[in-house]
């Protein structure tokens, strides 16, 4: 009987074991869904919508609310993790500076009434402000670009004053959107997003870009006190409360959703927010210019922008390796795909079909100044820049969109300008205008509603273009402006508009000053990625004058200075002053041999033509009778 | 030239100006010069919408590769002939004698000046020229100075790397915008000035084949070279006798 029991009990061992070894190898437990089984097949997402309260979205729920991502989704994946990753993580706090990367798009604040465009950004971008240092609270910057943002991070935010919580209970979270990228059902409306974030319906935008939810009502128009768990209809009749409608037949017998999700997101799911559109004046519309050559190939934009569940997904820039969590950030970039591996190393070159380059005959300094985008990505440069647009700048894709070329805020393309590594890149490029409270040297600009008050005051006789481009503002209007701020606004030092890439101020006698080459004045800029240009399309494919000539758009195109400022319209600065080229060396060599072979060619010229004179001359003469001849007989033989 | 001599014709006397080795340099200069023109223009000209006529040049050529391929062959025997006629220069006797006849001296100052009033018609004089007329020695002197500038920067658009790191001041805009500016001078020149005074000159109309021969007649020996003359035929310059 001893035996038997110290057998059993060896038998039993492993299986005491064995819960302890798969928890130290897993110290995160891991949800259904946070990791594949293998199977290449897509899951089916036949689910229970829950609400944000945790309970079953039934069609009979009175009220009836809306699903919740974070427990809908959140059933099967880790959410926590999922909005931990690039598009959520903006501004969580605690993430070190690395983890933002390198320098990207910011979201611009734009306003034609009062001449501002400014750069701002939850990640810390040199050049861009965070939304709350030009006065946007948490609430009002997801209200104005929330349209672009997919929920979760600062979407999720309680707010820090008191008014603000309680306007989070009724407008409830901006939870991450699985939906915006994962629902493949072709009636996900994404412009729907949008129009629920104006309407501060936070709780129910997800859900109303299902085709099989319909929203109405306005959570902005809802007292604080309003309690969608408990709705009471609005004291004012033409006041409608949010609420939500499932479409009949939506639900299964077991109150179950069939969700079209799918893992790999569709290009056309990244458009919304990644679209851009170069106004050249030629080939702006969709259908009239190509797209992106790896798209063209067959490719998707997942193929390259990779993550796994902490949604971690590629940038794809040279360099992403060195902060990136992401073990396929180094052979997912232009290189990874497209250059050779170390010798030995397994094979990556060419994966996914990308051809070698040959790059036959060019320098390999190129490869040392260049970033691969310098020649293969973005518009074809032109001798001037081009106004841009993009989904996130320009609310591209949501309804009521002005379609004028000038709307602000006005973005530039392709800017060649040398990036933090050094390399020369294609950039977009925004001049920032603001108004600003200047002491000493630093520049913190003025609350967006303070300058809305005052300077929209002042400006408001204005009649605003309904291109939505710039008013004209005369040095008058600035001063004027100028000294409302000071008058009404509390300024610790010097009311500054900077404008661009001026600063513009009042002098003690109160005329206006203008100074130039202040850090705050300088563009902003961040790289072009897309659309990449297939290799015969290349700048230099054709010559090396692409680049290297006089006029080349690469060194010597005009940036436009983008300005209300009167004075300043039409100003420019040329391509190769945000390059760090010297132009004055080879202009002025250009100049002298102008002037040189005027001269040289104007005094052979002259020579010849005084020759053929003097044999003209000496001819007239010889055939004049002897008396009257000048000169020697021989003389005009050979002349 | 290897000797100045004094050629017995039936009705003219010829004297030999140029021997041969000067006769095959130039006959190398002007072959690349000119397959160099025919090639860098369009080669300048591509790309520029301006200039759709040299997507025709290319054609006919083939491709931009071969009609790259020709100008550098051209420019491969351009620079030959400079480097030979540098070594012409300065190891053969010859060829110092010819590099020292080009030097340019106060006299020259003095020519244009004559030559100038002569054309004016406020002297009756033309100006007696030796071995080198002026303009003689600005042709010389500007092949001189065009090679030099259009070898440097050709071959720092040639090899844009080496260059790179053997003269960074060099950057490849200025390398091509001196080769440029430089070639039109080179080209204006040659066609306005050279053509002029070699062909369509009235005294010379069509063409002389002097390039060719090498020989000079006794009447335009005593017009245009008369202090050359006059040394031959007193006998002070020992190499000069009459054939």
């Amino acid at each position: 009987m001893r035996r038997i029991l110290i057998l059993t009990g060896i038998l039993c061992l492993p299986l005491l074991v064995r819960p302890w070894r798969a928890a130290a190898a897993e110290p995160e437990q891991k949800m259904l869904g946070d990791q594949s089984d293998g199977s290449r097949a897509h899951p089916i997402h036949l689910i229970p919508l829950m609400t944000e309260e945790g309970e079953k979205v039934s069609p009979d729920d009175d009220p009836l609310l809306p699903f919740s991502t974070s427990k809908t989704c959140g059933a099967c994946h880790s959410y926590s993790t999922v909005t931990k990753g690039w598009h959520f993580n903006a501004g969580v706090a605690g993430l070190g500076i690395e983890a933002h990367g390198r320098v990207g798009q910011p979201w611009i604040l734009a306003d034609a009434r009062t001449g501002i465009q400014i750069p701002i950004s939850y990640r810390p971008w040199p050049g861009a402000f965070r939304p709350e240092q030009v006065g946007l609270s948490r609430l009002l910057f997801l209200k104005i670009f929330g349209r672009h943002i997919p929920g979760g991070g600062i979407g999720e935010q309680p707010g820090e004053e008191p008014s603000q919580i309680m306007r989070s209970m009724v407008s409830g979270k901006l939870e991450a959107n699985c939906l915006s990228c994962h629902d493949a059902d072709p009636g996900h409306n994404q412009a729907e997003y949008a129009g629920q974030v104006v309407r501060e319906n936070f709780r129910w935008a997800s859900a109303a870009t299902c085709s099989f939810a319909t929203v109405t009502g306005s959570a902005r128009d809802m007292p604080d006190t309003y309690d969608p768990m408990m709705p009471e209809p609005p004291d004012d009749p033409k006041l409608v409360a949010p609420a939500i409608a499932y479409r009949a037949g939506a639900f299964d017998s077991e109150k179950r959703v069939l969700l079209n999700i799918e893992r790999e997101s569709a290009a056309n799911r990244c458009y919304f927010c990644h679209s851009n559109m170069y106004i050249d004046g030629n080939d702006a519309e969709k259908w009239s210019s190509d797209e992106d050559i790896h798209l063209t190939a067959g490719l998707t934009c997942v193929d390259c922008h990779r993550n796994g569940i902490d949604h971690n997904i590629i940038r794809g820039y040279e360099g992403e390796a060195d902060v990136s969590a992401n073990r396929l950030s180094a052979t997912s970039s232009c290189k990874g795909c497209h250059l050779p591996g170390e010798p030995g190393a397994e094979p990556t070159a060419g994966r996914l079909g990308a051809p070698v380059p040959e790059h036959l005959g060019l320098p390999p300094v190129h490869f040392e100044r260049l970033t691969c985008t310098a020649c293969h990505s973005g518009p074809w440069p032109g001798e001037k820049t081009y106004l841009t647009k993009t989904s996130m700048a320009h609310r591209l894709g949501t309804v009521g969109v002005n379609k004028s070329a000038e709307v602000l805020p006005h973005v530039l393309a392709p800017v060649f300008a040398k990036q933090d590594d050094g390399k020369i890149a294609p950039h977009k490029l925004i001049w920032p205008a603001f108004w600003a409270d200047m002491k000493d040297a630093n520049v913190t600009p003025i609350g967006f509603d303070a300058v809305r008050q005052t300077v929209g005051k002042v400006m408001a006789r204005h009649e605003l273009p309904a291109s939505g481009d710039w008013p004209a503002l005369s040095d008058e209007n600035i001063v004027e402006a100028l000294k409302a701020l000071a008058a009404e606004q509390k300024i610790q030092g010097k009311a500054v508009y900077i404008s661009g890439g001026s600063i513009y101020s009042l002098s003690d006698s109160g005329r206006l000053e203008k100074k130039m080459d202040h850090p705050a004045a300088r563009p902003y800029m961040w790289p072009i990625a897309h659309d990449v240009r297939p290799a015969a399309q290349a700048l230099g494919a054709r010559r090396c004058e692409d680049c290297h000539s006089p006029d080349a758009p690469f060194f010597f195109g005009r940036v436009s200075v983008d300005t209300p400022v009167l004075s300043r319209a039409g100003a420019s600065i040329i391509m190769n002053e945000l390059i760090g080229a010297s132009r004055p060396t080879y202009a002025g060599v250009s100049l002298f041999f102008k002037w040189l072979i005027i001269v040289v060619m104007a005094l052979l010229i002259l020579h010849i033509l005084g020759d053929l004179f003097r044999r003209f001359v000496s001819k007239v003469t010889a055939n004049k009778p002897a008396g009257t001849r000048a000169g020697k007989p021989g003389d005009g033989r050979k002349q | 030239m290897k000797k100045s001599n004094l050629a017995a014709g039936a009705e003219q006397q010829y004297f030999q100006r140029f021997g041969p080795q000067f006769r095959i340099q130039h006959g190398f200069l002007f072959s690349s010069t000119i397959g160099l023109i025919i090639t860098g223009v369009p080669l300048w000209c591509l790309g520029r919408p301006e200039y759709g006529w040299s997507q025709d040049v290319v054609a006919f050529f083939g491709s931009i590769e071969i009609i790259r391929f020709v100008h550098r062959v051209c420019a491969a025997v351009l620079v030959l002939v400079s480097v030979y006629h540098l070594l012409y220069t300065f190891l053969t006797r010859e060829g110092r004698r010819e590099f020292i006849e080009l030097l340019p001296r106060v006299k020259d100052v003095a020519d244009v000046t004559r030559n100038s009033l002569y054309f004016l018609g406020l002297s009756k004089q033309r100006p007696r020229f030796g071995r080198y007329a002026y303009y003689e020695k600005f042709d010389y002197w500007a092949v001189y100075w065009g090679c030099v500038i259009m070898i440097g920067t050709g071959l720092t658009l040639w090899f844009p790397g080496v260059a790179a790191k053997v003269m960074p001041w060099l950057t490849y805009e200025l390398a091509a915008e001196v080769h440029a500016d430089e070639a039109v001078l080179a080209t204006l020149a040659l066609l306005v000035w050279h053509f002029y005074n070699v062909h369509f000159n009235p005294s010379h109309f069509p063409g002389t084949l002097l390039w060719w021969h090498g020989r000079i007649s006794r009447d335009e020996m005593l017009h245009d070279h008369p202090l050359e003359y006059e040394k031959l035929m007193s006998g002070k310059n020992e190499t000069a006798k009459p054939d």
